[in-house]
């Protein structure tokens, strides 16, 4: 083994840009994490003797959150998605299959040669397109298993991993005739959709054409990206969906015509060319196109109402002439120049907003105590450590409409009386902190906020800190921790943060969805809002729509629409030929609701009555072929791995529920086990001092309240949906025609060649990765449990 | 001042106090493990819990600050399940035996590892009284015991067992031919009459325990001397008379009463004896059904019915133990049914809750991996096992040298433990969740302070003393969720991370995770 000696002389340019106090380790180890792609202990101790950083401080909170690592990454790094999406269309087996291809043994995560180090993710928020598996920089859908060898190796093939690829930049739009919007959201980019702007930028330079392009937020329909929208000189509008480099060209030349004759001509004729000699016969334009009158289109946008998400799909997320055109600022601009600091506090309860963070706490009585606190040092929070897998609500909002998230904030701040302003983002958000921090950097050019925000004599200082990798920092007190450079473990309530917050001073904390929907309250006026809704939940919700249904995608809604009009009518239901069985609301902490209750309304209170919570708005469609031992399965680990193992009913209590639900997913239940689960799961909520533990039994509770015959199933030894590995065999039936397809691909040898015959699983080696049936060509591969 | 009440008993207390300060006013306990005057309620253990009455929350008692017209439960059933789960819960997580292994091996339920660490120290005189504690007739199980004790010690699995038996015989040998044999204290005469029919093990041991207790005791017996099944079953070689006699004798000593040549034939002899008798113990071995009935009992597989944790027969008064209702059994049992028996006509006749013995608590391993087995093994003797050649006995050094290999698997902190104390208050079960386990480690052998991860419960009172105290290095949590551990940072050694606090530490620690080496020193030896 090479040892290099380490260049410690970094260590003290990032302890001179961070400080020297304790709260700024977490900074600190990202910039040398940043810089060594790994913590040595030598560098660790060097922080201590520069800084006030004890060698305990930087011990525990490096070993807390799950970014900061102590061995070397591998020159690759394959993420493989497990939000709850790729869950249900089978990321296990995906990961398992990297796993058996790298040789990993278990609590290894990089190979014996340092080429790639595997590492799960909670969610990369392409939930339409999973199960995903992004090799460095290259997202990759609907991986199966048996594509792992040839993804590996196609990353070994490309010499170094990319850099984050940065964006062309935009054309001018001067002169222009029309526009062409791409959306460049996470999900889209991870689709493709920045390959798709850079060959819209190439093609209209060769062909000539005046157009404006423009990168756009989300407009929510994840199952159609890439999604380009052309606006013609003439005013018209024409959308195409799943739209790929090559297709760009035919579209953008179909609605828009170059400027010069010559050229005209020159790509009149490239396309006759292009015509004969591919094989396609329809135009891609056809294919692709989407009408908004569309009937799918329109039962999918229909019922929505943007009110956090104002017009998505319209706004360059960065513009801010743009935002300013469309009213942006008004609503702080009346809050500081015609409002007092309670009228607006009254504005917001005559809104009858809750907190969208999953609490659904009032928002005017947190803003209210907040205000009344003694004391003249107050701070807000932005909570962006959205962390729920399947939930990219917040990340959405935050890439798209960051001036929206900034005008909330700073209404927050004025206020209450806060000088400053902190946005505390998941670090797995790279493309949402950074249009944060641009975004603020040019609100402060404009004089937008700042000193003497908007001419007064009000100060306001935004800043950003990053998450490092712990779903338990969403909860407000273990956020507070982080913050000043603690583990994020909560502490317990009350004192409430609006008492005795961030370093001890009134803290205001509100989620992202609940500070976007601030300047539409504060123009449209508080009853406006309260008039959409239900008796006690007011206004809209963002959803993430994902898992068994035909369109996902992230949508919003009045609340008071029924489950059923999402999974339906927006959702467009389930495939063909299964049945819609439950939806799972509020994730982690959430629970079940089954198809029979599907008329429940989305409102607090309701889907808090049928076992369920409103939750940060994950909203993942089951169908028969989904185990609901195994969903409640999977929520439970997800809680358990994020447990912050302070308090023993969560830390040792939600660890005795997961194996008991091991227990009995792999046939080993045990008489008793259902009602200790439930016993267990009570204590839980009881006990526990954070709402991370309160809520965690809440997926296993909720199913076996209307599931209990398959968790019964379980204990009996068969899944009934076949889906737990272990109580499921593969058979090779009679139409079997000797194809050999099963044994080329069986990634463990576990089907012997042999041609023209009826070929068998050995089910001593078979690891139930479901390749055979897929490669099978004649449906002879049956699931038996 | 701000008014609150705790089961229902009102107490004024100042702005800013937690509801365990209320408590403590009122005199009221409430268990706490993490909790420390001094240091900031970590609210980690949770066994403080306490539910709010009128939000019917549970929430902890030391950190939880009580609010004007606050009404707390705290001596509730539902309260006490919480707390036992909470207990349960950090128990499924405690790698560490309170009791040794061979402790449960042994019918008798002796404290072996304390005899033995009483050998190994040469006191003779105090392993005689450890062992008589539970075993009335020693220098005869030295000799006829199959010894399950040392099929139960976890040295076994590394090389031989701790010869427990020899050494038993060596103590019980040394003190009957002392000058001055060990006799226990008997309290005063309580007036109670206890009639005992047999004078075998089974009798012999009761009468031992009973006249402990201050009860008068009558030995009957056919024969014509004591000794029962003892003067029947061993050969001479195993068991001479003269031993058998002496320890007889000892027992006899503490002012038994006997009548031998004595037959109980019919209900009418029973009833007599009964009506004269403020208890009657039946002891007198292996007997047909039909002399069972013949006393007017019900008859059961074995002998007469029994309730089997408290041996009472159905006649009020009249108990049963031994191989009368055992059949066949080992002569350590035999004396360990005396033993128990003798505690539960001990309840009786004091007109107490006739419960049986306690059966004792304790946190236990289970299964050991070959790894662990060395972890204990690395911190014993490392003698080899040696027995006495038949007719002699060990010597002095030899005994000591033998006892120190004992890998003391029981606790250091048995009797002291915190988590020991509320589980037994609480009755909580040790084996309720069963689950992934931790290793058994102990890190830092060479050192003062010992750390046993396994033990650790994630109090943070060690994290705190020792920051509060600005140690140099300290001590920290590493990881997170089920798996977090307490370090050393840049893994240092634990006596680099207490170089000031260490005896604050091992004396909050709540459990036996951090001690001193030799916990019987005491800190100031160290």
């Amino acid at each position: 083994m090479i040892t290099t000696e380490l260049d410690l002389s970094y260590v003290e340019q990032i302890v001179a840009q961070c400080g020297t106090g304790p709260d700024a380790v977490i900074p600190i180890l990202q910039a040398v994490q940043h810089h060594y792609r790994y913590l040595p202990e030598r560098v660790l101790q060097r922080i201590c003797e520069l800084t006030e950083i004890t060698p305990a401080q930087i011990t525990g909170v490096s070993t807390f959150y799950t970014h900061f690592r102590h061995q070397p990454l591998g020159r690759h790094i394959v993420h493989v998605c497990r939000g709850t999406a790729c869950h249900v269309k089978g990321a296990e087996l995906v990961q398992d299959a990297v796993a058996l291809q790298l040789g990993l043994q278990p609590g290894e995560d990089t190979d014996a040669r340092g080429e790639f180090t595997l590492q799960p993710v909670a969610c990369l928020g392409c939930c339409t397109l999973a199960p995903v598996v992004q090799v460095d920089d290259t997202t990759h859908g609907r991986v199966t298993p048996r594509r792992i060898p040839e993804l590996l190796a196609q990353a070994l093939r490309t010499p170094a991993p990319r850099r984050a690829r940065p964006l062309s930049p935009r054309a001018d739009a001067a002169g222009a005739a029309g526009e062409i919007r791409i959306g460049l959201g996470s999900c889209c980019q991870a689709q493709g959709s920045g390959l798709v702007h850079d060959e819209i930028l190439s093609v209209l330079q060769e062909a000539g054409v005046s157009a404006a392009v423009k990168r756009v937020g989300c407009i929510g329909m994840c199952h159609q990206t890439p999604l380009m929208q052309l606006v013609t000189p003439q005013g018209d509008s024409a959308f195409y969906a799943h739209v790929q480099p090559p297709d760009v060209r035919r579209i953008v030349l179909r609605h828009f015509r170059p400027r010069s004759l010559v050229r005209r001509v020159r790509y009149g004729l490239s396309q006759w060319l292009d015509r004969c000699y591919s094989d396609e016969t329809t135009d891609a334009a056809e294919t692709l196109g989407l009408n908004l009158r569309d009937p799918p289109v329109c039962a999918f946008l229909g019922p929505q109402k943007h009110i956090a998400t104002e017009c998505c799909g319209d706004l360059d997320p960065l513009d801010l002439d743009e935002y300013l055109r469309h009213d942006g600022f008004a609503a702080l601009r009346r809050c500081v120049q015609e409002l007092t600091p309670p009228q607006i506090v009254d504005e917001v309860a005559r809104s009858g907003l809750r907190g969208r963070g999953g609490g659904g706490f009032p928002t005017h009585r947190k803003w209210h105590m907040a205000l009344e606190a003694p004391g003249n040092t107050k701070y807000v929070i932005c909570n962006g450590d959205e962390g729920d897998p399947g939930a990219f609500m917040d990340r959405m909002l935050l890439e798209s409409f960051p001036y929206r998230i900034i005008e909330g904030i700073a209404i927050a701040a004025h206020t209450i009386g806060a000088r400053e302003a902190i946005f505390y983002i998941r670090a797995e958000y790279p493309l949402a902190v950074a249009r944060i921090r641009e975004a603020i950097e040019r609100c402060e050019r404009h004089g937008l906020i700042g000193r003497e925000m908007l001419g007064s004599d009000l100060h306001l200082q935004l800043r950003i800190m990053e998450g490092a990798g712990a779903f338990i920092c969403g909860e407000e007190t273990a956020l507070i921790q982080s913050l000043e450079g603690h583990r994020g473990t909560p502490t317990l309530r009350p004192p409430y943060p609006v008492e005795h917050g961030l370093w001890g001073y009134p803290t205001l904390i509100n989620n992202v969805e609940t500070l976007a929907c601030l300047p539409w309250i504060f123009r449209h006026g508080g009853d406006a809002f309260a008039r959409l809704g239900t008796g006690t939940s007011k206004g809209t919700k963002v959803f993430a729509l994902a898992g068994k249904v035909q369109r996902g995608g992230l949508i919003e809604v009045p609340m008071g629409v029924t489950i059923r009009q999402i999974v339906e009518d927006i959702g467009g239901g389930v495939l063909p030929g299964r049945t819609f069985k439950a939806v799972q609301v509020g994730g982690p902490s959430g629970g079940c609701v089954p198809a029979a209750l599907a008329e429940t309304p989305v409102d607090y209170e309701a889907l808090v009555a049928v076992g369920a919570i409103m939750g940060s708005g994950g909203l993942v469609v089951l169908d028969n072929t989904d185990c609901m031992v195994d969903i409640a399965r999977y929520f439970l680990r997800f809680t358990q791995d994020q447990s912050c193992g302070k308090c023993t009913f969560c830390r040792i209590g939600t660890k005795r529920m997961l194996e008991i639900m091991d227990r009995i997913c792999t046939g080993q239940g045990r008489s008793g086990d259902l009602e200790e689960l439930e016993q267990l799961g009570r204590s839980v909520v009881a006990g526990s001092i954070c709402g991370l533990g309160k809520t965690a039994p809440n997926p296993v509770l909720s199913t076996l309240r209307y599931f209990r015959e398959e968790y019964e199933a379980h204990l009996r030894g068969t899944c009934p949906a076949h889906k737990c590995t272990a109580l499921i065999r593969y058979q090779i039936n009679r139409d079997c025609i000797g194809c050999t397809l099963c044994a080329q691909h069986c990634p463990v040898n576990a089907i012997p060649m042999t041609p023209y015959q009826v070929h068998r699983v050995d089910l001593e080696l078979c690891t139930r990765c479901d390749t055979c049936r897929q490669v099978c060509p004649t449906h002879a591969v049956d699931i038996v449990s | 001042m701000l008014n609150i009440t705790i089961d229902d008993q009102h107490v004024p207390v100042p702005a800013g106090a937690t509801i365990l300060d209320a408590a403590e006013q009122l005199g009221i306990e409430i268990p706490t493990l993490c909790f420390l005057r001094g240091y900031e309620p970590s609210t980690s253990c949770l066994v403080c819990v306490v539910r709010n009455r009128q939000t019917g929350q549970y929430v902890p008692a030391c950190a939880t600050r009580v609010v004007d017209g606050m009404q707390i439960d705290n001596a509730t059933a539902e309260v006490s399940a919480m707390r036992r789960t909470a207990l349960e819960l950090l128990l499924s997580d405690h790698v560490g035996d309170c009791l040794a292994p061979c402790y449960f091996a042994c019918p008798a339920h002796m404290d072996i590892p304390l005899m033995l660490r009483q050998i190994g120290q040469h006191q003779i005189r105090d392993a005689i009284a450890t062992i008589k504690q539970d075993i009335a007739l020693p220098a005869v199980l030295g000799r006829v015991c199959p010894k399950p004790c040392e099929k139960g010690c976890r040295r076994n699995a590394a090389d031989d067992p701790v010869a427990v038996c020899e050494l038993k015989r060596y103590v019980a040998d040394a003190d009957l031919a002392s000058d001055d044999p060990y006799r226990p204290a008997c309290r005063p005469d309580t007036g109670k009459r206890i009639a005992i029919v047999g004078a075998g093990p089974t009798g012999l041991a009761a009468a031992y325990y009973l006249r402990q207790r201050g009860h008068a005791c009558t030995l009957i017996d056919q024969a014509p001397r004591a000794g029962g099944r003892l003067r029947r079953e061993p050969g001479p070689d195993e068991l001479p008379a003269d031993v058998l006699d002496a320890e007889i004798d000892q027992i006899l000593r503490l002012g038994v009463d006997t009548r031998w040549n004595t037959r109980l034939a019919t209900q009418a002899d029973l009833e007599q004896l009964a009506a004269t008798s403020d208890a009657v113990l039946l002891a007198c071995g292996v007997t047909d059904a039909a002399q069972i009935q013949a006393w007017g009992l019900p008859v059961a597989r074995r002998g007469p019915e029994i309730d089997r944790n408290t041996y009472q027969t159905p006649r009020a008064g009249v108990f049963a133990a031994g191989n009368l209702v055992r059949g066949k059994a080992l002569v350590v049992r035999s004396t360990a049914d005396g033993k128990e028996v003798a505690q539960t006509i001990d309840q009786y006749v004091s007109g107490r809750e006739v419960r049986g013995p306690a059966r004792p608590f304790s946190s236990r391993i289970h299964k050991l991996t070959s790894e662990e087995i060395q972890e204990f093994v690395s911190g014993a003797g490392a003698a080899c096992h040696t027995t006495p050649a038949p007719g002699t006995s060990y010597h002095g050094e030899d005994a000591a040298d033998q006892s120190n290999r004992c890998l003391a698997c029981g606790c250091v902190a048995h009797g002291s433990c915190k988590l020991e104390r509320y589980a037994i208050m609480y009755q909580a079960d040790a084996s309720r969740f069963d689950g992934e386990r931790r290793p058994y480690e102990v890190i830092g052998r060479a050192a003062a302070v010992l750390f046993e991860p396994g033990k650790c419960i994630k109090c943070e009172l060690c994290v705190k003393i020792a920051a509060a105290a600005r140690e140099p290095l300290g001590l920290t949590f590493v990881g997170r969720g089920f798996h977090v551990e307490l370090q050393v940072p840049f893994g240092g050694a634990l006596d680099q991370a207490l170089t000031r606090v260490a005896a604050e530490c091992v004396a909050a620690c709540p459990t036996a995770a951090l001690h001193f080496r030799d916990p019987h020193a005491g800190p100031h030896t160290q």
